[in-house]
């Protein structure tokens, strides 16, 4: 089998081709696939990656040049049913590409539209039901699956089409860290049987998982080769504004400082077995001090938020009622960052839920800013205004022809005219890094998606609010704009005393940002405390489903094998160190 | 209590998964046989024909094992308008509307004519409501969107012949429904969002109607932009499916209409008919 099963020669794709606002998406993109092959496509948002995606099966037409699939050509309006069902794929939102109201009956909706005869039909679908892991779940309403079982219900639908390759067009994206780890185990499953598999996406670690990474660059390939090959060029990728996985950035300063350790470690695994523990064996005598976990939190005077004993329960009353709180302790003093972290569904949202008077206490003690939430005479308008929260996605919430205008309707409807608005405006633009002057008079249609999440950002800082609740504040966003957000936060913390909170998936983010943790599962506040304490327990957070940074695990991977580390250490910088200071303490 | 729950206000589609009879049985003659009833329903309009339809009605819930307070939870909000309608009715409903029947009048006054067909018309109505609604619910909660949908189909078949697009029908229905919780949790999401960031929605001045309607933009829009997102990227995944249309379809469920399914839709025929026919005096 020499013929690759697809080839993309010359690809260029311009969407609104005849208006002066054309926008060339693709400029020349050239590269076959052989079988069996595991590609990664990444590149900044906005980089053209999902665009190529399209083309893959036809969904979107080049301009100019051509792809050919298993030697289709894909104009050729004859063959677009075989070019789709050999080409699958799957989408970002997993909501919006299930069609059928019952699981089973979604899988069979592509073979159902192929004509498929019923015996086989019903082969397919168990099947592939079967090798998504979603069998048990065949009669469940969709809306009903977390976001990880839906995107498996959607991965189901295109192998039900028996495709030979599968595209994922950034069908992580959306996911929390167990979800996007049962996607990539299906695909991972489907490699080894043989079916060919591209990943489009900015999550590096994926793209560590690949045979070969293509990386996208306003249009065309800036870089390609084996993920080794391209991790290894970590200034590049900086100038991409993509990032390279922690481990490697840890490799990659030792490897400065010692030639001998090697530059192109991709996972924890690897970086572990480049540790020369021979060498670097401290004598037992100075065992690390691992720190004591799980010590309550002393009370603080300065407290904004306290809750007690809180339990909440949807649809009370219903047959379809569903417990999400069943006891949550939790105290946020003034001007401290705390991280929320659990699995979807643990509770997060309820919780933050009721630090705006969004919902009430039905059972268990809020305190908010010297407030009692079980008061009904409480005015939760005036504590709206004083809590700021900005829901997952927040830019779905925009609703003004232009930014300016978007950012204004908190103040306004508050009362603030004139330039006191303005001023109000201003500030929280420039507070979200949206220059006021450039950006007021921009549509809203016209932004990227980074800008939209900035302006929404900017809609709940012009209340100019004392606490900021943040729910995902960069999901979806590529690396560039995860940092970038994130360091204005800290600058708002810190130069404006604004108390934050902030429930994210991303344990790397929560172990640089935040000042202490609460760790929620099944309703419940289970664990708090610093990063360093609660990260130190990484056994205990793996039952809960939940993850460490990747550094902390490399750390604890160490010591298991003897190498005398600290294991509460949660950053690249503090690992390095950390290395170099154990090694030389052997050569002394 | 919680001013934003909305999904607890919506049982469209809410399928409870029970396994009774009623459930079993095959959705075309589940819908015909609704249908039959309905027919009964709404012209019957003697007190007892609506007592045993109502009989009936009642005694058909125990064998779809759906509570029967869930069954009635629709009638709630529906009582205040039934309650009005009736009293309109017995005061409003002259003898010259009731063509050649006979009433006893009980008291009049100007416009005001209170007598035993209008009493009759308040009665019988309300009968007819409580009646549909629980029929429907049984329907609504006794079967899944597929087996309505499919059911709808391919009862609608035939008239495909004269390009009537059954199939096209039936998707448009089905997916309707499949975004019916999806939009419900949408918007409470972004009224939660609105709210958040100083939002007042509707309260203040009741009767400034168009104030109130700019109120709800900030909710409008929002959701309006997300549905077409939504059916963008839905249509770019049905392509991506190979979905060309009706043609050449195939399906995973298979209607099959048992023994016993007949039996019901020749009863349920036979009680109709009854209704209908026979001239019950009282």
């Amino acid at each position: 089998m020499s013929e690759p099963i697809l080839r993309v020669e010359n690809l260029h794709y311009t969407y609104f081709p005849d208006s002066p606002h054309a926008i060339h998406a693709l400029r020349g993109v050239s590269f076959t696939v052989p079988r069996g092959e595991y590609l990664a496509i990444i590149g900044h948002n906005g980089s053209g990656k999902s665009t190529l995606a399209k083309h893959l099966n036809g969904l979107l037409l080049p301009t100019r040049g051509d792809v050919w699939v298993n030697g289709w050509n894909t104009r050729d309006a004859a063959h677009r049913l075989d070019v789709r069902s050999t080409v699958g794929m799957v989408f970002q939102s997993p909501d919006n590409q299930i069609v059928a109201t019952i699981v089973e009956e979604d899988v069979a909706f592509g073979p159902e539209n192929l004509g498929v005869p019923r015996p086989e039909l019903r082969q397919r679908v168990d099947w592939a039901l079967d090798t998504v892991e979603m069998q048990p779940y065949r009669h469940r309403a969709p809306h009903l699956l977390s976001g990880g079982q839906k995107q498996r219900v959607a991965i189901a639908g295109i192998l039900a089409l028996k495709p030979q390759v599968l595209v994922f067009d950034e069908s992580t994206a959306l996911l929390d860290p167990v979800g996007r780890e049962q996607v990539l185990r299906v695909a991972r499953r489907l490699k080894d049987a043989g079916t060919t598999v591209i990943a489009v996406t900015h999550f590096m670690r994926e793209a560590a998982l690949a045979d070969r990474v293509i990386v996208l660059e306003n249009g065309a390939i800036a870089m390609q080769g084996t993920p080794r090959q391209v991790f290894s060029q970590a200034e590049r990728l900086r100038a991409l504004q993509l990032d390279v996985p922690e481990i490697t950035q840890l490799a990659q300063r030792l490897h400065a400082r010692d030639a001998a350790f090697p530059s192109d470690v991709l996972t924890v695994d690897e970086f572990v077995k480049a540790v020369p523990s021979g060498e670097w064996r401290v004598a037992s005598g100075d065992a690390p001090i691992t720190p004591s976990p799980n010590h309550p939190t002393p009370p603080r005077s300065n407290s904004v938020i306290t809750i007690r004993a809180l339990e909440h329960t949807y649809l009370r009353g219903t047959p379809l009622e569903s417990i999400a709180l069943r006891g949550v302790d939790l105290t946020v003093a003034r001007g401290e960052i705390v991280g929320i972290i659990g699995q979807t569904g643990s509770g997060k949202s309820t919780l933050v839920q009721h630090f705006n008077a969004l919902l009430r206490p039905q059972r268990g003690e809020v305190h908010v800013l010297g407030n009692d939430l079980s008061d009904p005479r409480l005015d939760a308008r005036a504590l709206r205004c004083r809590v700021g929260l900005a829901f997952q996605f927040p830019e779905a919430q925009l609703f003004e022809r232009y930014v300016g205008d978007d950012v204004a309707f908190g103040p306004w409807q508050t009362g603030l005219r004139g330039d006191a608005l303005r001023a109000r405006v201003r500030e929280a633009m420039d507070a979200v890094g949206l220059p006021f002057d450039a950006f007021k008079d921009r549509p809203l249609y016209s932004l990227s998606s980074g800008e939209r999440r900035r302006t929404a950002l900017a809609g709940v800082l012009a209340l100019r609010p004392e606490i900021l609740v943040l729910d995902e504040p960069t999901a979806g966003l590529d690396p560039r704009g995860h940092k970038d957000i994130l360091a204005r936060l800290v600058k708002l913390q810190r130069d404006a005393g604004m108390t934050l909170v902030i429930v994210s998936h991303n344990m790397e983010e929560m172990a640089r940002l935040c000042d202490r943790l609460y760790v929620i599962a099944d309703g419940r506040s289970i664990l708090s405390g610093t990063p360093r304490e609660v990260f130190a327990q990484p056994q205990r957070l793996s039952e809960l489903g939940l993850g460490v940074p990747q550094i902390t695990a490399a750390m604890h991977a160490l010591r298991e094998r003897g190498v005398a580390v600290r294991t509460d250490v949660l950053t690249v910088e503090e690992a390095a160190e950390q290395l170099a200071r154990d090694s030389e303490a052997v050569k002394q | 209590m919680d001013e934003f729950e909305i999904s607890r206000h919506i049982t469209i589609g809410q399928y409870l998964a029970l396994g009774s009879f009623i459930h079993k049985m095959d959705p075309r003659i589940k819908l015909l046989s609704f249908a039959l009833l309905v027919a009964a329903i709404t012209f019957s309009a003697s007190y007892t024909a609506n007592a045993i339809l109502l009989f009936v009605v009642f005694a058909l819930v125990p064998f779809s094992k759906i509570p029967i307070r869930y069954a009635l939870s629709g009638l709630k909000p529906a009582i205040p308008i039934v309650l009005l309608l009736a009293a309109l009715q017995i005061m409003l409903y002259t003898s010259t509307f009731a063509g050649g029947q006979h009433c006893s009048s009980f008291f009049r006054w100007g416009p005001i004519d209170s007598n035993s067909c209008g009493v009759q018309l308040a009665m019988v109505s309300a009968a007819r409501f409580v009646e549909l609604l629980v029929l429907t619910s049984l329907l609504t909660f006794s079967t899944t969107v597929t087996e309505l949908t499919l059911g709808t189909e391919q009862l609608l078949a035939p008239l495909t012949r004269f390009n009537f697009p059954a199939h096209e029908l039936a998707l448009t229905l089905t997916l309707a429904l499949r975004f019916v919780p999806t939009f419900a949790e949408e918007l409470e999401r972004i009224m939660k969002a609105q709210v958040s960031r100083g939002a007042e929605l509707g309260q203040r001045g009741r009767l400034r109607f168009i104030q109130q309607t700019r109120a709800l933009l900030p909710l409008v829009v929002p959701l309006f932009l997300g549905a077409l997102r939504r059916a963008e990227e839905l249509i770019l995944a049905m392509e991506a499916r190979c979905y060309v249309g009706g043609k050449r379809r195939t399906h995973l469920l298979e209607l099959r209409a048992k023994p016993s399914d007949w039996l019901v839709l020749a009863g349920t025929a036979a009680f109709a008919a009854a209704m209908l026919f026979i001239p019950f005096r009282f």
